[in-house]
């Protein structure tokens, strides 16, 4: 079946939908999409129906965000630590994921209806290859489209993530792209899967299970956590209302803290040029401190316009290598 | 109509803000087990469910959590089996971690939670908010945690002693090596990664290192020159606001993240059942 549902709200949903948008609603949303195999066994069938299931209910939750004016959602398909499963179950999930990126690219028309860009994110390279490759073209056709985004992580777990984001960070500078200094929070924000969205405002995880499970650890510090106890097979609009309620409950305290954290990420960022101005003046000897302060002034001025453009050109050479890799998979 | 939409939202805030200030006087006075789960709008299926922990403002609907929060042993202080409260849990944490999400301090309350910690046996505690502020005054903290100690555990505090986990020799003196206890700020977290990764980078630089031996052991292994404690496996966060707040991204992927609305005036009881929370939940590790 489709990836996005077609069916409209009922006149109470949009009711509800229309009351709920009168305050802040989060523009982009991350799912973790648990309880699929109790609910199978809750319904007495196969741990196969009950991933099946979940799919479906992807791609209503999908539906209800578009009409929400949620526009970018991140969901957590399929984690690296999950490889542990039984190779029956593994292998399920494969076939699944086979089938629903063959469908994406069937739906065309719809993607381009809504303006969904797709994107993929987490180590590619553990997954069979034909598998890679479906991606591969459902990532490439979309990224034109801007509408709304949708993030699957697949094959994925934050700490890789973090990880990986360093070793480009590193690969950068052994590429004589970057100085060692130049590695900062907003660089490796930018090295990470996720380096093309702003961080979620809203986190949900169903099932009743009340952690992070190695999901968008470094993007959620000051995201809103919202635990439903609700299995995700089962999940409702009404879920997805309440979620956004507690959202909206926390935004004022949320921003509060967003706002302290940007300011001391600033500060840091200052200490750290000013120190590398010092490094740099104590060579230089001048006659009054007028003039030290002029050449201070300068000198750091100059450190932060050097460190954007190395940062600048690095971005733009990590993108293109990301870009190559996907359509060297497509045309493989 | 966009007004009516505004008027009808501003009022369903307004009910939900009368409904967690109900709930928490019912609370106070002791009433919660007889009205459960009222703080939580709940518009949607149940379903089934281990016990909802994440809200401790609502009950647990788990039949056998409310046996073990039988009030009939949790009375007096003193008089408290604290390490026989640790045994009947069946699983404790290892590392606790207390996320400070409110706007007051109560420094003695924070120091009852950390010695009752130490009393029902948990090895590790940690304490953080996201301004700083206990780390700044954490003198101040341990002085009133070994107060506590000896008011709480009376005689028995020898048994129970405190290590001051940030290094400090304030009060090391009188203590031996045992029950670290740690107070963190937000240059704890994400800062040290970025430090990690600066360093590594510059190794890079110096062709003592290649990228490609960057990997999860690694890092992991970076961090935990600075963070010795092992990973928190529980974290009490306090206060109303849903989220982590900055604290440790590297190091929760798996840690329980338990709430209770406030530190000020917490009860023993408020700590057991959010014990009995953190025992009731089963880790599948992904499998």
């Amino acid at each position: 079946m489709s990836w996005i549902r077609d069916k409209e709200l009922s006149l109470i949903e949009r009711l509800c939908a229309n009351v709920l948008k009168a305050g802040p609603i989060p523009k982009h949303v991350a799912f973790i999409m648990d309880g699929n195999r109790r609910y199978a066994k809750k319904c007495h069938v196969e741990r196969q129906e009950g991933h099946s299931q979940g799919f479906e209910k992807l791609a209503e939750t999908l539906r209800w965000c578009l009409n929400l004016g949620i526009c970018e959602v991140t969901v957590y398909a399929f984690s690296i630590e999950n490889f542990k499963r039984s190779a029956e179950e593994v292998e399920g999930l494969l076939e699944l994921a086979r089938q629903k990126f063959t469908r994406l690219l069937e739906e065309k028309d719809k993607l381009e209806k809504h303006g969904v860009r797709i994107r993929v994110l987490g180590d590619l390279t553990l997954l069979p290859l034909d598998i890679q490759k479906l991606i591969a073209q459902a990532v490439l056709e979309t990224r034109a489209y801007s509408k709304c985004f949708l993030n699957v992580c697949f094959a994925y777990t934050s700490r890789h993530e973090i990880t990986n984001a360093i070793r480009e960070a590193a690969w950068g500078v052994q590429e004589g792209l970057l100085d060692p200094r130049d590695v900062t929070e907003s660089l490796l924000d930018q090295c990470l899967y996720t380096a093309k969205s702003p961080e979620p405002d809203l986190l949900i995880r169903t099932s009743g299970e009340v952690r992070l499970s190695d999901f968008l650890l470094w993007q959620t510090s000051y995201s809103c956590l919202v635990f439903q106890s609700v299995l995700w097979p089962e999940y409702t609009f009404w879920n997805l209302c309440e979620a956004i309620l507690r959202y909206q409950y926390n935004y004022s305290n949320i921003q509060k803290a967003k706002e302290i954290h940007h300011q001391q990420r600033a500060r840091l960022q200052l200490e750290s040029d000013r120190s590398w101005v010092q490094d740099n003046l104590c060579n230089k000897e001048y006659s009054t401190a007028e003039e030290d302060l002029i050449l201070f002034q300068k000198l750091l001025q100059k450190c932060k316009a050097g460190r954007e453009k190395r940062t600048q050109t690095f971005i733009c050479a990590l993108e293109k290598k990301r870009t190559d890799f996907l359509q060297a998979l497509c045309e493989s | 109509m966009s007004v009516l939409c505004a008027v009808a939202w501003r009022l369903l805030h307004l009910l939900l803000w009368a409904q967690r200030v109900v709930f928490t006087w019912f609370r106070s006075l002791s009433w919660s087990f007889v009205f459960p789960k009222l703080a939580d709008l709940r518009l949607g299926k149940a379903g089934h469910f281990q016990g909802d922990c994440g809200y401790l403002t609502k009950q647990c609907d788990c039949a056998d959590l409310r046996h073990r929060c039988n009030l009939k042993y949790l009375t007096q202080q003193r008089s408290r089996n604290w390490r026989a409260d640790g045994c009947r849990l069946g699983k404790l944490p290892v590392h606790m971690a207390v996320l400070m999400g409110e706007e007051v301090q109560s420094y003695t309350d924070l120091a009852n939670l950390v010695v009752w910690c130490m009393a029902v046996g948990i090895s590790y505690v940690s304490v953080y908010d996201n301004q700083g502020i206990f780390k700044e005054n954490s003198s101040r903290l341990m002085d009133e945690v070994l107060k506590q100690q000896k008011e709480l555990l009376g005689h028995d505090y020898s048994k129970y002693p405190l290590e001051h986990g940030n290094g400090t020799t304030d009060r090391a003196d009188r203590a031996l090596i045992h029950m670290p206890f740690k107070v963190l700020a937000p240059e704890d977290g994400k800062m040290q990664i970025v430090k990690a990764a600066q360093n590594f980078c510059q190794l890079v630089a110096q062709e003592r290192r290649k990228p490609i031996e960057m990997d999860v052991n690694a890092l992991d292994h970076l961090l935990r020159t600075t963070q010795t404690f092992p990973d928190p496996d529980l974290i009490l966060k306090f206060g109303s606001v849903d989220s982590t707040l900055g604290f440790l991204p590297w190091h929760i992927r798996l840690s329980e993240i338990i709430s209770l609305p406030s530190h000020v005036n917490i009860r023993y009881e408020d700590f057991y059942s959010a014990l009995s929370c953190y025992a009731g939940c089963e880790q599948r590790l992904g499998k």
